[in-house]
């Protein structure tokens, strides 16, 4: 190869090198950080604690659409899904089973009034 | 037609001595490029956090919620270990704060609930109270809300 091709050759090596350094740095030592992430990327268990006070609410108030309006802080999931997740996280976890028929109190008012929306 | 014009070889060749700044400059435009890649095109997706790494408004429905469902149910343990998960440096002045704040747009029960919690936790010791010292309230000139229960000390009187 000609002298002109092996400076192209390393041209391209070193680009190849500053990526791998951009990656590592960007991924691994100063990954961007969220300090305002959303509550639908909350871990599981936290949003199954957020379902439950929703539905301990519920259950003082009765007021469906105020607790629509509260599951709606957890995303844009269908509200029966979220609500049916933490029941689900729940029962495998040893949720009381007051705080359990909580929560399938307030799906099951949910699916009723909802019906085939969600 | 002969073609008199001939290509003349010389073996003489320019010494070449280029410095090799022009693989910095592959390294920096790289190193860029990787930049961007990391931080716009693909960055780091966050998944399973948890409720300390949320959003002012996101915390403010959470500890709202936290303040409800506590008034429902009088579960002051209970409300402390979920208040916790915010990890504020100081939950009883965050409750209140956003007590006051509530109270100024107009939502009284939300501003008692948060203010009921924030007077349970300061007269019990669930929390312990923030290691720096505070410096004491100055009066404002901001009105007091009603309906808001504050934790007022009785003033000692000097017998006369």
């Amino acid at each position: 190869m000609t002298r002109r091709t092996w400076r192209f050759v390393f041209f391209g090596l070193a680009i190849l090198a500053g990526f791998a350094a951009g990656l590592g740095y960007g991924w691994g030592i100063n990954p961007v950080r969220y300090s305002s992430t959303s509550p639908d990327s909350l871990r599981v268990d936290y949003q199954a604690d957020l379902v439950l006070m929703i539905a301990e609410l519920y259950q003082a108030e009765g007021d469906l659409a105020l607790a629509l309006a509260r599951l709606d802080f957890l995303g844009d999931a269908p509200p029966v899904e979220t609500v049916n997740r933490a029941i689900d996280y729940g029962e495998t976890h040893g949720y009381a089973l007051a705080d359990l028929a909580r929560m399938r109190n307030l799906a099951a008012d949910i699916h009723l009034a909802l019906g085939g929306i969600n | 037609m002969l073609n008199d014009t001939q290509e003349i070889r010389t073996d003489y060749a320019p010494p070449q001595k280029r410095s090799p700044l022009y693989l910095v400059t592959g390294v920096i435009l790289g190193l860029i490029l990787g930049l961007v890649y990391a931080w716009v095109i693909n960055p780091v997706v966050y998944e399973n956090t948890a409720p300390d790494s949320l959003g002012d408004v996101q915390k403010d429905f959470y500890r709202s919620t936290i303040a409800q469902v506590y008034a429902v149910t009088g579960d002051l343990q209970r409300a402390s270990l979920r208040l916790a998960l915010l990890t504020d440096p100081d939950p009883v002045f965050a409750l209140g704060s956003q007590a006051q704040r509530a109270l100024a747009e107009g939502q009284d029960a939300e501003a008692r609930a948060l203010a009921l919690l924030a007077s349970a936790l300061q007269s019990s010791t669930l929390f312990p109270e923030p290691e720096t010292e505070l410096p004491p309230p100055q009066p404002t000139a901001t009105d007091t809300p009603e309906g808001v229960p504050t934790h007022t000390l009785p003033v000692p009187t000097t017998a006369p």
